[in-house]
């Protein structure tokens, strides 16, 4: 897992990746237009609610992947701590 | 299943899963017309639906995990069961705090004590039980079995969550999809959805298997210490 996600980091698909998750609200907003009825409502404005959204979502799952990666840290110290002893 | 193979099948999970990923998000912000009443808000629908699911899912493997745990007691079960019961609160933290975002735009107010809501919460208050029961126990196996219990009695709350909506007075929208008339959503809409849906289940699926393994290593390693 941690090397998956150095990968990530390291691997340009995979930062791109990165950049659009949080690039996701400018889309939303560049779409919006003034064409549409719902351009003149304030009901259909809330871009930022959407953003916070999906940020949530993705931080969410960012944070249960980190945590596993931390737990498998711990485990491989413990290992490696096993096989010094 | 020996860990080689758990690895590939939870890397061609994840590969799928950031792609399906992908696909959605392009789908939701690109594709998918702006729902009439609602406005751009209603595009929180395509990761709260999907959330939900994937929280439901991960609470009936805990249930089912726990029943056959406290059955045969193997100890194997009880960490897959400790494993989704990680995910479904993920998940249901993940549809607790879309809801309110979109609520705040649809209703005017982010939280409201209607039956729906209020269960949700329950159900997200009961897995936080779970893994306190667990952790507060002085000893494990008892720990374990308690949780258990409490990861059964958890799984009742999911059909209430679904009929609240038809058998009470409820502010939250009816079921779209899974309602006795068909799916009543636009069929761009439903196919973002399905897409939502496949996404979310795909890199639940990858991360089960993986904090799977971890959990099995640890409770291995543990073990061998002691």
């Amino acid at each position: 897992m941690i090397g998956f996600m150095r990968y990530l980091l390291t691997n340009r698909i995979g930062l791109a990746s990165i950049v659009m998750v949080f690039c996701y609200p400018a889309v939303a907003l560049a779409q919006s237009g003034g064409a549409l009825p719902l351009g003149s409502q304030t009901l259909g404005r809330a871009y930022w609610h959407v953003f916070v959204a999906y940020a949530i979502a993705w931080l969410l799952v960012a944070f249960w992947i980190a945590a596993m990666s931390r737990r498998l840290f711990r485990i491989e110290n413990r290992i490696n701590k096993s096989v010094d002893d | 299943m020996n860990q080689s193979r758990m690895k590939k099948i939870s890397m061609s999970f994840g590969i799928l899963g950031v792609v399906a990923v992908l696909i959605l998000h392009y789908m939701v912000f690109f594709w998918v017309p702006t729902e009439s009443s609602m406005g751009i808000v209603q595009r929180i629908f395509y990761i709260h639906v999907p959330s939900w699911w994937v929280a439901f899912i991960s609470f009936g493997i805990v249930a089912l995990c726990s029943g056959v745990y406290l059955w045969l007691g193997d100890d194997r079960l009880d960490a897959a069961a400790v494993t989704a019961a990680e995910g479904g609160m993920i998940f249901t933290t993940i549809g607790l705090l879309t809801g309110p975002l979109w609520g705040k735009i649809a209703w005017g107010a982010w939280w409201t004590w209607e039956p729906r809501l209020t269960l949700a919460l329950l159900l997200w208050f009961i897995y936080l039980g779970y893994f306190l029961v667990r952790r507060s126990a002085l000893n494990p196996e008892k720990g374990k079995r308690l949780a258990a219990v409490v990861g059964i009695i958890g799984v009742l709350d999911i059909p209430l969550i679904h009929v609240s909506v038809s058998w009470l007075r409820s502010l939250h929208p009816e079921a779209v999809v899974l309602n006795p008339d068909g799916p009543t959503l636009d069929g761009s809409m439903l196919a973002t959805l399905l897409v939502g849906l496949l996404a979310y289940s795909l890199i639940f699926v990858c991360l089960f298997t993986v904090r799977y393994a971890t959990e099995l290593i640890d409770r291995g390693t543990q073990i061998q210490d002691v």
